[in-house]
């Protein structure tokens, strides 16, 4: 990709084991600046110690991980002066304030960022001074995001940003996230909803057992895939199995919801078929859904495994 | 010179974070009712328990400060400091400190610092209370007593490092702060006094760091040499809480989820490895000596305290308290008591170093035989008579038993000697005002001012 701007974060050749644990097997991957990328993957994947790797909280058995040009094995105070993070399991003291918690933690770096500002960009300006433990779960997300852009970060790494918030809280975050991607920031993202994957990143690898086992945009990565749309149907009376299975280019009927998910080689053909079966047999359309691929059934088809059969790491 | 002046500029900028987070560490402690409570209240209950305790001591308190403060740090370092580390590692805070563009270390020795001034305060507290409640003297070297609370502190900061990196969560620090602790407190010369444990407890406390913490201590608040020969404890401090520290750090968790394997075992018997060179040199050069009840001062009483005391309204040898037998002039006479004659050729608590408790003892068996109505009670005090004639110098024996007259209250008493056959434990104060009996018809016999 000769156009591509430089990376702020390149990993080549990760790996990692938790005693006989194989947490990562040789992981590549490169995050530009504008852009957030993210690992996506169920739970015990591999994102986080991906992610902690990248920040130095664990050190890698081999590969290497650069950071701006600095080799963040190597030289990783010099590294984590250009990286902020939000961690999944890290919290404050239960009496610290957001304002002293800026203060603190931006006291550490040489090219701090302003805590007034910072208060006001997280909308924190009204709970400066309110201690961490009155805090709602989203103002604590946000202060969270705030003590990642203390230092002035070239590279921002949110690590399941959203776990545990409300559909409004989530929408504000993605929000935030999508302005740190359009200030120039390189975001670095793990999360385990697709959805959230789909909408936010401009481009995702999809991490299975410490493999990444694709990496591309959302919407290239659907488009890629060998996986066929389905048909969502309900009808007035009852449509029966033969039937449902016999339509034009359909490969599979499943019963669904009092109607039936038909999988088809051909969306147009099926549909066309499906009406021209009800006229004949005296029955109507109640409820008619295309849809298309889905990051799931990506993974599924990638990995051979449900998205929800993942066991906890 | 660029480089260099860009270091030297980097430094400068680093250092308020640092200095920046010592002070928020103190501060959100002032915010935790818990670490107040354990931190500030406790120190002063064990003040006001001590000062009830050790009622009659003068000046009250004065030496009982290297206890007193001793108990503060180690409340500090046992509880304090790791149940802070470990709350915080637990909440995560430690992992976004992880985070930071410096060495973990760094942020560790804030917090030791801060925990430095927290235990001072404390000390200040109790030495300030102690002055306003009971009238206790400052210490007699004020700097001899900064440096040996400092070195104290640091030593056994070492021992709360050591904690932290153990304890999986905060109700396990309690369980190990526990076990440093209780022993310390019970047995180690912190809690109870070194000179009324056992001997083999005062041998066993040369083991723990807890003693040489005292010695140094009340050395600053009450010796006139101050730390003038303390140098084996500040040492044996020194040795415990570097070792100590060196495995702490070494050991250090910064993440809740990271639990230490079998490795861990190692560290902690070498820690443990340290207390107990401490404990074999402090034995190997007799520095393990029984230490025995202050104040005995026998040897300060003066011929012209002895030439007052009277003898004239002490009971008759033949009444039923204080009796006493004629001497003996026969195996005949001799032969109910003749076992005991011999048992206290051995008996150890009248052997000690001290003559003036040793004699104590040896008149709380006569005490003991005439309170517990033993039938040899008469023949008993004259074989104790005997012995102390015959065991000890007479100017020894005439000041120690003036002492047991005139300061009744001094030192320690015997009430029970299974090993001499006295099984029933009649109470101490009527041991002590027998005692005083006894030692009247003694040194009157002494000084020829009772006809024997």
């Amino acid at each position: 990709m000769p156009n591509s701007p430089p990376a702020s974060v390149c990993v080549r050749d990760l790996v990692k084991h938790y005693g006989s644990v194989e947490a990562l097997r040789g992981i590549n991957f490169e995050v530009a600046a504008g852009e957030i990328f993210g690992l996506l993957g169920p739970n015990g994947a591999g994102k986080t110690t991906a992610i902690e790797c990248v920040l130095g909280l664990r050190r890698p058995d081999s590969g290497a991980v650069a950071i701006d040009g600095i080799d963040a094995l190597a030289f990783p105070g010099r590294a984590k002066e250009r990286v902020g993070a939000q961690l999944q399991t890290a919290a404050l003291q239960d009496k610290i304030t957001p304002r002293q918690a800026l203060d603190l933690f931006a006291s550490f770096y040489r090219k701090p960022a302003g805590t007034g500002a910072l208060l006001e960009r997280f909308s924190l300006t009204a709970k400066a001074d309110a201690a961490f433990d009155s805090l709602s779960h989203g103002q604590r997300q946000r202060l969270f995001l705030a003590l990642a852009f203390v230092n002035r970060p070239s590279l921002v790494v949110l690590d399941e940003p959203t776990a545990g918030l409300d559909p409004n809280a989530r929408r504000e975050l993605h929000r935030m996230i999508a302005g740190v991607r359009d200030a120039g920031h390189a975001v670095l993202l793990s999360t385990h909803h697709m959805d959230e994957a789909r909408s936010l990143c401009d481009r995702i690898a999809i991490l299975d057992h410490g493999r990444i086992v694709a990496t591309a945009r959302p919407a290239e990565l659907v488009s890629n895939a060998n996986v066929r749309p389905k048909v969502a149907v309900k009808t007035r009376l009852p449509l029966d199995a033969a039937r449902a299975g016999a339509l034009p280019g359909v490969v599979r009927a499943e019963s669904q919801k009092g109607g039936w998910l038909l999988s088809t080689t051909d969306v147009n053909l099926t549909i066309t078929g499906l009406v021209k079966q009800l006229e004949a047999d005296g029955n109507a359309l109640a409820d008619l859904q295309i849809q298309g691929p889905t990051l799931e059934d990506v993974f599924i088809e990638l990995t051979g495994r449900t998205w929800s059969t993942e066991e906890d790491a | 010179m660029v480089n260099r002046g860009g270091r030297l500029m980097d430094q400068t900028r680093r250092r308020p974070g640092l200095f920046r987070h010592f002070l928020l560490t103190l501060r959100l402690n002032f915010r935790n009712r818990q670490a107040l409570v354990y931190g500030f209240l406790v120190p002063v209950f064990f003040l006001l328990a001590f000062g009830s305790v050790f009622r009659s001591d003068s000046p009250l308190l004065f030496h009982q400060m290297g206890q007193l403060l001793t108990i503060s740090i180690l409340g500090g370092a046992c509880f304090g400091l790791p149940t802070a580390l470990v709350a915080e590692r637990e909440q995560g805070v430690w992992r976004r400190y992880r985070l930071l563009p410096v060495p973990i270390g760094n942020l560790v020795a804030g917090t030791l610092a801060a925990r430095v001034v927290l235990v001072a305060l404390a000390g200040l507290l109790q030495i300030a209370l102690a002055r306003l409640a009971y009238g206790t003297p400052l210490p007699m070297h004020p700097w001899q007593a900064g440096v040996a609370f400092l070195i104290v502190t640091l030593s056994f900061l070492g021992l709360g490092l050591v904690v932290a990196a153990l304890a999986n969560d905060v109700p396990a620090v309690q369980a190990l702060g526990q076990c440093l602790f209780l022993p310390m407190i019970m047995i180690g010369g912190v809690g109870v006094p070194l000179a009324v444990l056992p001997a083999w407890a005062q041998r066993l406390a040369g083991f723990m760091p807890g003693r040489y913490a005292v010695d140094v201590i009340q050395r600053a608040f009450s010796n006139s040499e101050g730390l003038h020969g303390a140098g084996f404890s500040l040492v044996a401090l020194a040795v415990v809480g570097a070792s100590a520290g060196c495995i702490g750090l070494r050991l250090f968790r910064w993440d809740s989820g990271r639990r230490r394997g079998r490795p861990v075992r190692i560290w902690v018997a070498a820690a443990l490895a340290s207390w107990v060179a401490v404990g074999c040199v402090a034995l190997e050069t007799g520095r393990l000596t029984t230490v025995l009840p202050e104040a005995a001062e026998y040897e300060a009483i003066t011929d012209a305290q002895i030439a007052g005391i009277t003898f004239g309204d002490l009971p008759g040898d033949a009444e039923f308290v204080t009796p006493l037998a004629r001497p003996f002039v026969s195996a005949a006479d001799r032969a109910p008591v003749e076992e005991l004659i011999a048992q206290l050729k051995t008996w150890a608590p009248g052997q000690l170093d001290d003559a003036g408790q040793s004699v104590r003892n040896l008149v709380c068996v006569a005490c003991i035989a005439d309170v517990t109505r033993d039938p040899r009670e008469g023949k008993v005090g004259r074989a104790i008579f005997d012995h102390l004639r015959k065991n000890f110098p007479k100017d020894d024996l005439r000041r120690a038993l003036a002492w047991m007259i005139l300061r009744p209250d001094d030192g320690t008493v015997i009430n029970n000697a299974p090993e001499l056959g006295f099984h029933r434990h009649p109470p101490q104060v009527t041991i002590r005002s027998r005692g005083v009996l006894y030692a009247g018809k003694f040194l009157g016999r002494l000084e020829g001012r009772i006809s024997d």
